[in-house]
């Protein structure tokens, strides 16, 4: 391609190169909207302001539409910073517009790529989160994940491609979901390093410090103590010092303390605290977390490893060609059914319709549209209690003979028995609104896009078939 | 049968003056000291004890007015297995208001644990630990160094106490305000495990505690057993705590005998122990107790002999008494042996024989009068009186052949500061010193 430099122009914010439009985005775009980048192949972001420049990186790379996760963002006046973040999740530098010309190779590398993405839909949080990693990995030909040192990480380390998802006090869930995708296999722990967080929050921001066992302060003095052989005497070591000079008298037999190890030792040290006067030699070591300010034992800080992850062969292909996630970790939820023992249950249930056709079964797929955006903050445990009392809720109201079945921790189906369609159709809309209510009461007036879809069983079609039907007219 | 009709033919025909001529070592030493002597003081404490009574009772109520705080303080190495139980024990005390102070000289096994786990329990109040052994006086010093009470009773980890043994060993001082110390009746409580341990619960009951109640007595007791003795914290503030040596017991007691305060033996405070359970270990422990006389009576503390300004009777007392009925008697038995070997060559067969029955004769008495005495008795009576027979072996043979071995390696060649007792680096220095 025969291409000078000199038609390099920027009109509004926008150069036109090489059938590319590049949208320029600096300080003077009052946007930070990052819709009004829609559209545009590519990202010119001025960095000069590396404040300013990293929250749009955020902004642009944490979407969740790979529109927007997944175009090219170069970064114009860029400085070497701590910030991991800027210095990682970038597809190039650039020092003038004339480097649009290489640039746009670039770019035209991650379309191709970006093309060959699959574009199914993963029924879980952790999942769906993998997956945008690993497209986004597959796009820029990465393939490892590696722990960066950041100070603003609230665990001390960070994994920018993953981590961009979440903000600072949200690490600990990164490394809950690179444990999912281990056991997944689609990716490889290398150890890399240890870190201890608080039991409590789960930050690693941790100040350690001896404190008294009596009292649990910090405000020690600690002596070494010293045993003068030739009278037995063992003391502090103030008890031998004195105001004058700097030799060691003993204070039982006035002696002058010559040589270590011959006429005296020092067998131990003692801490005196300060704030209740007790003297000690086991000081404990407690770790005072920066971040709730609890006081916690070191054992009972809670280690993780921080890995160096590497992509399998299963991680690799999964950008491509999608993957099936072994483990649904919703199946065990008391009162709900897995979705091998609901595809038995419905077939029974045709059996029963065909025999006697008045009898009229629903089913229903119910779809938390949002949910992830709160399991994002309340993390596994928050995840999985939510879940409980939602079942609990549905299970109230629907009759023993009906059956609850979980998909997803954001897609479930229901079997309603001797229910017609407009039955079921007002049960869940009863439903919708008891959810709601409990989602919002419960998680900080969270509000939950509940959705659903009713269908009536057909007697002449396998039940398989009718749940894949169900899903397809709900998801398209 | 021929024999015992000579022997008795002997014994019948020697008049008086010969038997004393020919028993002179028993007469004139063993009778004389360890009966006459004790039993009639022994007999005057027992009379006396009416008058005792009162001021013992007013002793006792200011005691319980003033609620002392005192410090007990258990020195030890790998000592972790009896402090449970010890420390468990002394919650049962009558008297509660004290601090127990625990020392981990330098131990390698799990005692650090133990005493941590139960000092967090509240067990125990204060534990210090020695990485580095620096021997069992150290230890106590250091107690000591961070002990807060008026009082300071020293125990062994290995001991049990009676209920009352606290309140007991400390009453004296609130009645004799001139005690600097008080030791307690040292008692074994593993008497039936052998022979070893059953000729010792004899020797503890006879010798020892009643020797302490008539030395006591008369002004001379010396040896506060380190497994129970109490101590104004002045008074061994006064003498800087403990010293290196073979043995806690003698030498403290010497040194704050030394600064004008009175000792006194309290056997109501009654504290039980493990003996050694076989001669090997009971020699060892005895060489090591036997060389401490040679190293603090006639070595270390020789002053007391020296009329100089803290000269006390008493202490001249007690010292040569100590030396003349150990050092010196121990020796003049051997020219009693030469004595009757060069004399009497021929009568030996009957000589010997009737030693041991005088002895025996003698510990039977002993025994049985001094039972009457004791006020609290681990043991009936009734179990020593099989082995008593031994004593006189044990006493006249065993004891005194370590004895003189003793005495012999410490004043030939000062052994004791090769004792494993200390760690080496101290004992050097304690040699070079001449402590
Ligand atoms: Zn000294
Ligand atoms: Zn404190
Ligand atoms: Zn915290």
């Amino acid at each position: 391609m025969n291409t000078s430099t000199e038609n390099i122009k920027v009109v509004d914010h926008k150069i036109n190169y090489n059938n590319l439009v590049f949208y320029v985005i600096d300080t003077t775009n009052s946007i930070l909207n990052i819709d009004h980048t829609m559209g545009y192949d590519a990202l010119i972001l001025d960095a000069s302001d590396p404040e300013y420049a990293r929250i749009v990186l955020k902004k642009i790379r944490s979407h969740y539409n790979p529109e927007f996760y997944l175009k090219p963002v170069f970064l114009l006046n860029f400085k070497e910073t701590k910030d991991p973040l800027l210095n990682n999740m970038h597809d190039g530098l650039m020092t003038s517009y004339d480097q649009v010309v290489s640039m746009s190779e670039v770019a035209k590398r991650i379309f191709l790529k970006t093309t060959q993405l699959d574009n199914q839909l993963i029924p879980s949080f952790e999942g769906q989160t993998v997956k945008k990693v690993l497209n986004y990995m597959y796009t820029r030909d990465i393939r490892t994940l590696k722990p960066i040192v950041d100070l603003n990480s609230s665990i001390g380390y960070t994994y920018p491609e993953l981590s961009i998802n979440f903000t600072n006090t949200e690490e600990p869930q990164v490394l809950e979901i690179l444990e999912w995708a281990d056991r997944e296999g689609l990716i490889w722990p290398d150890f890399y390093e240890r870190v201890y967080l608080c039991n409590n929050c789960n930050s690693g921001a941790l100040s350690y410090r001896e404190v008294c066992p009596h009292c649990n302060s910090a405000n020690s003095k600690s002596e070494d103590l010293v045993h003068h052989f030739p009278c037995a005497y063992i003391g502090p070591i103030s008890d031998f010092q004195n105001n004058i000079d700097s030799s060691l008298n003993c204070p039982k037999c006035n002696k002058t303390l010559r040589h270590i190890g011959i006429d005296y030792d020092k067998p131990s040290v003692i801490h005196h605290c300060n704030n209740c006067d007790q003297n000690y030699q086991d000081a404990f070591i407690k770790s005072k977390c920066l971040s709730c300010e609890d006081d916690i034992d070191v054992k009972y800080l809670v280690p993780k490893t921080v890995n160096i992850y590497k992509l399998t062969r299963k991680g690799r292909s999964a950008a491509t060609s999608g993957f099936l996630s072994s483990s649904l970790e919703v199946d065990d939820i008391f009162g709900t059914i897995n979705m091998q023992t609901l595809r038995i249950m419905l077939h029974y249930e045709l059996e029963k319709v065909k025999e006697s056709p008045a009898q009229k079964t629903s089913i229903a797929l119910v779809h938390l549209e949002n949910i992830f955006e709160l399991y994002n903050k309340i993390g596994k445990k928050g995840e999985r209690k939510l879940l409980e009392e939602l079942v609990a809720v549905v299970r109230e109201n629907i009759k023993s003979s009906d059956v609850i079945a979980f998909e997803s921790s954001s897609t479930l189906y229901l079997m309603l028995t001797n229910t017609t369609s407009e039955n079921a159709e007002q049960k869940l809309m009863n439903l919708t609104a008891l959810t709601e209510n409990l989602i919002k009461k419960n998680f900080n007036s969270f509000k939950v896009n509940l959705l659903y879809k009713v269908k009536m069983l057909d007697a002449n079609k396998k039940a398989e078939v009718q749940l894949q039907e169900l899903s397809k007219d709900f998801f398209a | 049968m021929e024999y015992l009709d000579e022997f008795f033919n002997y014994i019948s025909s020697v008049s008086p003056s010969k038997l004393v001529r020919v028993f002179w070592f028993f007469f004139f030493f063993e009778f004389v000291r360890f009966f006459l002597v004790d039993f009639t003081t022994v007999l005057l404490w027992k009379i006396t004890a009416v008058f005792r009574k009162k001021r013992v009772k007013e002793g006792r109520n200011l005691f319980w007015a003033e609620k002392p705080l005192i410090s007990i303080i258990v020195p030890g190495k790998n000592e972790g297995k009896h402090i449970f139980k010890l420390a468990n024990s002394l919650k049962e005390q009558t008297y509660q208001n004290f601090e127990l102070i625990v020392i981990d000289d330098g131990s390698d096994d799990e005692t650090k644990s133990i005493c941590n786990s139960l000092k967090k329990n509240g067990l125990i109040d204060i534990f210090l630990s020695n990485d580095v052994r620096g021997g069992k006086a150290s230890a106590a010093n250091l107690g000591l160094r961070y002990s807060s009470g008026k009082y300071i009773i020293h125990m062994d980890a290995d001991c049990s106490y009676d209920r009352d043994a606290v309140e007991n060993i400390i009453v004296p001082f609130y009645y004799n305000e001139k005690l600097g110390a008080v030791g307690g009746d040292v008692q074994v409580r593993n008497y039936r495990e052998s022979l070893c341990a059953s000729l010792q619960a004899i020797e503890y009951t006879d010798t020892i505690s009643i020797g302490r109640i008539s030395q006591s007595q008369l002004g001379i007791y010396r040896i506060i057993s380190g497994a129970f003795g109490a101590f104004k914290k002045d008074a061994l503030d006064s003498v800087g705590g403990w010293d290196i040596g073979p043995g806690l017991d003698g030498d403290i007691t010497v040194k704050v005998r030394k600064m004008g305060y009175e000792i006194h033996f309290e056997p109501t405070a009654i504290c039980q122990t493990n003996v050694p359970v076989t001669f090997k270990a009971l020699t060892k422990q005895r060489l090591r107790w036997d060389k401490s006389l040679i190293r603090f009576r006639v070595r270390k503390h020789r002053d007391v002999f020296y009329p100089n300004e803290s000269f006390r009777i008493s202490n001249f007392v007690s010292f040569v008494e100590n030396i003349t009925y150990s050092l010196v008697l121990n020796f003049k038995w051997y020219f009693y042996l030469i004595d009757m070997v060069l004399n009497y060559t021929s009568r030996l067969v009957f000589i010997i024989p009737m030693n041991f029955i005088l002895y025996t004769i003698n510990n039977y008495f002993k025994f049985i009068v001094f039972s009457l005495f004791r006020e609290r008795k681990n043991v009936k009576a009734e179990y020593f009186m099989l082995y008593m027979p031994l004593m006189a072996l044990y006493f006249g043979y065993y004891l005194r052949l370590v004895r003189t071995y003793a005495y012999l390696q410490e004043l030939i060649f000062r052994r004791s500061y090769e004792d494993s007792w200390n760690p080496e680096k101290s004992s050097r220095q304690a040699k070079s010193l001449k402590l």
